[in-house]
């Protein structure tokens, strides 16, 4: 269920945010605080787009970067990237306009940026899959998630020497060993059932949440996630764990292995939904 | 509880491995939903599903896992094998190169599941027989050598899917009942081979609860 903003406070907010994107750099440097705290209300959906390629920085990277893109466009991919991306890229958003027909608007620029990221070291680019493709989706410059959004996203940043399975065992190592502090009784139970978090955070964090959580609470957490930076993306993953398997009395139906697993993949929509989930991050 | 779903005998848990692309996760569904979806995303990470069928004159209760063929959707290795008895390892007869590197996911699954799993080499989409570029008899031929069981599957028209599960979950069940008997002999007193030490294979659970069928 979508939460409704009145429209006097969502035209209120616009107007804010305006007057902060047309401002940005003064904003960032001295009122922090402020942009975040408007983060966790909600960017309204008319300024989204713009907002994100400020936050992520990916507006200076591609400024910083003009005519990047068209060369390393010119350049042919690894053949090998190219297969896999090519057998990949329509089943990401299988019902999403843009990727229906091979030769689609949306499949094309992929096609081409991805190889060329791939080429530029950024291997992981891939990796983003559906994320990227939520990126495009919102009408954001091919440039902004290649130069920027993928280190943030794509688990490069901090971990550039790791492989992308390194990287999300030791993400889910952290989680876990934060989880302990937030909910001793759901850590106890995942100890107990020998649940390795990569069976359960895999797809949550190498989608950022893309593919678990309501289309509206995706928007929300992305804005919080853009200013804020990954911690964000435990934070919801804390609260998921924590409401799904914090008390004796969720635990009695997740006995087994199985059980909780079923559990952690079929979140409860109550705990999905926007309002309450952004309040508990 | 209570529901036909819950009473089972046993629990084995089965693996899909194989490429991206090749239908694992429509294996999954036909299996366990009847379902074929001809747009299914990319797995990232795992998913599973349950069902429980008769095999001999017991209720056994599948659990599926199939996880993601693509490299860089998976960070899963151990914990996906862990305690698998079973394992399909898929690949698409009209690509060859799906079939070239079943000796590639043999390996892992070797390296990290118990020896003793069973393993069955599939391979799926025969309702694109028209396209084939892997002979059946060259991939039966492997099959053989190998020691694996094998059958050619279309989770699209549904040929040979139930077909395919019944058959490892059967000789999965012989199995455990063997070696039942030979923990039996080695008087062994209860039929607790959940977990027989390290040397035998979790074959199956079982639920004290569901005893009672």
């Amino acid at each position: 269920r979508l939460e409704e903003v009145p429209l006097e406070v969502l035209r209120q907010r616009e107007s804010k945010w305006l007057d902060m994107l047309n401002n940005w750099d003064k904003w960032m440097a001295k009122k922090h605080k402020k942009i975040r705290l408007r983060c966790q209300k909600g960017i309204p959906p008319s300024l989204r787009g713009r907002a994100w390629q400020y936050l992520s920085g990916s507006k200076v990277k591609l400024e910083q970067n003009m005519g990047k893109f068209d060369e390393l466009d010119l350049l042919t991919g690894d053949p090998k990237w190219l297969d896999v991306i090519e057998r990949d890229l329509h089943r990401q958003f299988p019902f999403h306009e843009m990727f229906v027909s091979r030769g689609g608007h949306g499949y094309v620029e992929l096609l081409c940026v991805q190889p060329s990221a791939a080429m530029d070291g950024l291997g992981t680019v891939s990796s983003m899959g559906p994320s990227s493709a939520l990126i495009r989706c919102r009408g954001l410059a091919a440039l902004a998630w290649h130069w920027r959004l993928i280190p943030g996203l794509g688990y490069s940043l901090g971990y550039s020497s790791l492989s992308l399975q390194e990287a999300i065992q030791l993400d889910g190592q952290i989680l876990f060993s934060l989880l302990h502090k937030v909910s001793p009784v759901a850590y106890k139970h995942l100890s107990k059932q020998k649940i390795d978090p990569i069976l359960y955070m895999t797809e949550w964090f190498m989608c950022a949440f893309s593919r678990t959580l309501p289309w509206s609470s995706v928007l929300r957490v992305w804005d919080m996630f853009f200013c804020e930076g990954v911690k964000i993306i435990f934070r919801v993953g804390l609260v998921l764990l924590k409401h799904t398997l914090g008390s004796s009395d969720k635990l009695k139906s997740c006995q087994g292995q199985y059980e909780t697993m079923e559990r952690l993949r079929s979140l409860s929509p109550k705990i999905m939904q926007e309002a309450f989930l952004v309040q508990e991050v | 509880m209570g529901s036909a779903e819950e009473d089972y005998n046993f629990v084995f848990k089965v693996v899909l491995i194989g490429d991206s692309g090749v239908g694992k996760t429509n294996l999954l569904s036909r299996f366990t939903r009847n379902e074929f979806n001809h747009d299914s995303r990319t797995t990232i990470g795992v998913e599973f599903s349950t069902r429980t069928i008769l095999v001999g004159d017991a209720m056994v209760k599948a659990q599926i896992w199939d996880t993601a063929g693509l490299e860089r959707y998976r960070a899963i290795t151990s914990a996906y094998y862990r305690g698998a008895v079973g394992a399909l390892v898929v690949f698409d007869i009209t690509k060859h190169q799906t079939y070239d590197v079943v000796d590639r996911w043999l390996k892992e699954l070797y390296d990290h599941a118990e020896a003793s799993i069973v393993v069955m080499l599939v391979g799926n989409k025969t309702d694109l027989a028209q396209a084939r570029e892997v002979p059946m008899e060259e991939a039966k031929m492997f099959a053989d050598n190998k020691g694996l069981l094998f059958v050619e599957t279309s989770a699209l028209d549904s040929t040979n899917v139930e077909e395919a599960f019944k058959t490892i979950l059967k000789e999965i069940f012989y199995k455990v009942q063997k070696q039942k008997q030979r923990s039996s002999q080695s008087n062994t007193v209860s039929l607790a081979s959940e977990s027989p030490a390290s040397t035998a294979p979790a074959q199956a659970e079982r639920r004290p609860c569901c005893v009672a069928l």
